[in-house]
């Protein structure tokens, strides 16, 4: 018996042949997909009709918004002019920028630090300590609000920064998330290390941080959005115009009488760059953090 | 260079004994090998010269001093690991000079001792390269230059070849070989191929359920094994084992029938065992020979032989007894059902039903 070896011809021929097999299968397979590709289309359109019409809207006036215009404008010099002159930006992006920016660092700081010691050290107590965290988060925050106010209230730190950012340096689902993805950190790398003279908190600087860079890459995004879009315990804290942050003025200007949509819309989309930047600019880190690479 | 001293050294997890107290001698510019089935404790006890491990109870020396609280890098030793441990974010340049970057030796000073342990290894060519730029070889290489570089009174290896290739696997050895035999260091070695073991070492540490079995150089260990553990382990193919019964003890030796082939009898020159007692007759695959060649012979069944062009290894047995036989004489007679073998009395060991060996 002989065999003739199969040429590339052939096989590209058999595997499009295969493929039209699939691709014309049964009309069953067909409307299954089909119906797929709408939900599909459905949901990308729920996602990102938003951000079109928030985008449109800043250069349409008010009337238009209202009419549903969904097509470019020129109001769009006009939107801008107005946000600047009832809105003072600069101090409202820094209070936001602020608390954003420390409150990141310091929730990385210390929750990437409790996530590394609840995975590296032994404890007979530390799984029950873990477990007594996650329970923690079932908690709602309408249900700590108030004691938080009072104890931020009896600390006379009321309408600051530190009342923002306190509450949150300590987060649980960040802990949980850095003791996870240490899990994938290698335990002969922290042993190295140790055999070449590191001190713990030398491991953890020179070792640790840089190998997990992925991992801190996807927490900022995740911390920082989080920090940058926080509402509502700004909102019972900071009593004084000069510290609100930009989420609060924009909710604010939405309550006037007469709103001025296009004006608003544009301090949504000025709003919402520095999440985008973050994001663009962490975002191949960020996946890479999700899936737990270690590299 | 030091020797290493263990003095009834023991570890425990909460109430589970891992090393159940090990004394050992480690001179100076030896090359020991720890060797052991999985689970023996041969890496923990490894770990524990490291320092990487705490030790729950006994005494550990390294140079003459007692080093059982002494911090892993003041204790002189470097340490080569099985997944190589290098840091992913620096260059090769930079692993191997890390652990003098923070002992504060000056710039000039680490880049001449980084420079001299890479023409060792040869590895000039990849100081800029990150690990994941290697190939596994190369990694392992630049793992023993980051040893070197610390210029350690002992050097400690676990298991660093088990994630290599069988090809590089022996290039690596013999690079390792000839690396001890140019720096005179002491070494230990842990492994779990008994192959690495007998060419590696000077002296091989067998260890079982965190104890030591027997304590000696490769061909002793061969030659004369204290038990059949270490009998078994030691060699490969591993000894073979015929169950049997002592039946009469006389002035010459003990006479042992096989259990599985009877009426073959076969009297060893030993003077231990009690008549009528249950013993495992060990005999090396090598040993075997043609029939009539030995002292008595036995039948088997072939049930497959491996080629191996210089050797070829018969795999047979009898009554449920697998055995291999080792044939290099007449390995192309082989492929029928039955073989005849002779086995001679004085290639053979006796072992009695704990395992220790009856002399």
């Amino acid at each position: 018996m002989t065999a003739t070896p199969m040429t590339t011809t052939d096989a590209g021929a058999a595997a499009s042949a295969q493929a039209g097999t699939r691709r014309s299968g049964n009309p069953f397979a067909m409307l299954r997909r089909a119906l797929v590709y709408v939900l599909l289309s459905i949901a990308a359109f729920v996602s990102v009709f938003p951000f079109f019409w928030m985008i449109v809207g800043t250069t349409n006036t008010s009337a238009d918004i209202i009419r549903g215009k969904a097509s470019f404008g020129s109001a769009f010099f006009d939107n801008a002019a107005t946000f600047f002159t009832q809105v003072d930006a600069l101090r409202v992006f820094w209070n936001s920028a602020v608390i954003a920016i420390v409150g990141t660092v310091l929730t990385l700081a210390i929750s990437s630090l409790a996530g590394y010691s609840f995975e590296m050290f032994r404890s007979k107590v530390r799984e029950r300590i873990f477990a007594l965290l996650l329970l923690l988060l079932s908690i709602p925050f309408a249900a700590l609000m108030v004691p938080l106010f009072v104890m931020f209230a009896q600390a006379k730190l009321v309408n600051t920064y530190v009342a923002v950012i306190l509450p949150t340096v300590a987060s649980i689902f960040i802990i949980f998330y850095f003791r996870q993805a240490t899990k994938a950190f290698p335990s002969e790398l922290r042993d190295a290390a140790k055999i070449d003279g590191l001190k713990e908190w030398q491991i953890f600087l020179y070792v640790y941080l840089p190998v997990m860079r992925s991992t801190y890459a996807a927490a900022t995004i995740i911390i920082f959005m989080a920090n940058w879009n926080n509402y509502l315990w700004p909102l019972i804290v900071l009593q004084t115009a000069e510290n609100k942050t930009i989420t609060l003025i924009v909710s604010a200007l939405t309550s006037a009488y007469t709103p001025d949509y296009g004006m608003i819309l544009f301090g949504t989309v000025l709003a919402t760059l520095p999440t985008l930047i973050i994001f663009f600019l962490l975002q191949r880190r960020f996946v890479e953090g999700m899936l737990g690479a270690v590299k | 260079m030091s020797s290493v001293k263990l003095r009834g050294v023991r570890k425990a997890y909460g109430a589970h004994e891992v090393i159940k107290g090990v004394d050992l001698d480690v001179p100076s510019k030896q090359f020991v090998v720890f060797v052991g089935p999985s689970g023996c404790g041969k890496s923990t006890l490894l770990r524990m010269i490291a320092g990487l491990e705490h030790i729950t109870a006994g005494d550990l020396e390294i140079g003459g001093e007692r080093m059982n609280d002494v911090d892993p890098s003041k204790r002189g030793i470097a340490m080569v690991f099985q997944t190589y441990a290098l840091y992913p974010h620096m260059t090769v340049r930079e692993n191997m000079g890390f652990a003098l970057r923070f002992a504060g030796v000056a710039k000039d000073q680490i880049a001449r001792q980084v420079g001299d342990a890479a023409r060792v290894l040869a590895l000039e060519p990849l100081l800029d390269r990150y690990p994941k730029q290697l190939s596994g070889g190369q990694r392992q290489r630049v793992a023993i230059g980051r040893a070197i570089v610390r210029n350690p009174q002992v050097f400690l290896f676990d298991e660093p070849l088990s994630n290599l290739d069988a090809e590089l696997r022996v290039h690596m050895r013999i690079e390792i070989a000839r690396l001890h035999k140019e720096l005179q260091t002491t070494i230990i070695y842990v492994t779990h191929d008994q192959v690495e073991a007998m060419t590696l070492a000077d002296t091989i540490v067998v260890l079982r359920d965190g104890i030591i079995e027997q304590v000696g150089s490769p061909l002793d260990l061969y030659d004369d094994p204290a038990n059949q553990f270490v009998a078994g382990f030691i060699g490969s193919p591993k000894m073979n084992f015929l169950a049997g019964t002592i039946v009469e003890k006389a002035a010459n030796g003990v006479t042992v029938e096989l259990t599985n082939h009877k009426g073959t009898r076969l009297t060893l020159p030993v003077s231990g065992g009690a008549m009528g007692e249950a013993v495992a007759l060990g005999v090396r695959a090598e040993h075997f020979g043609e029939p009539g060649a030995g002292d008595s012979d036995i039948s088997l069944r072939v049930d497959v032989a491996e080629h191996l062009g210089s050797t070829s290894y018969v795999y047979a047995n009898a009554g449920g007894e697998a055995l291999v036989i080792e044939r290099e004489e007449s390995r192309h007679e082989i492929g029928v059902d039955q073989i005849s073998v002779s086995i001679a009395a004085a290639q053979a060991y006796l072992f009695d039903s704990a395992g220790k060996r009856i002399r």
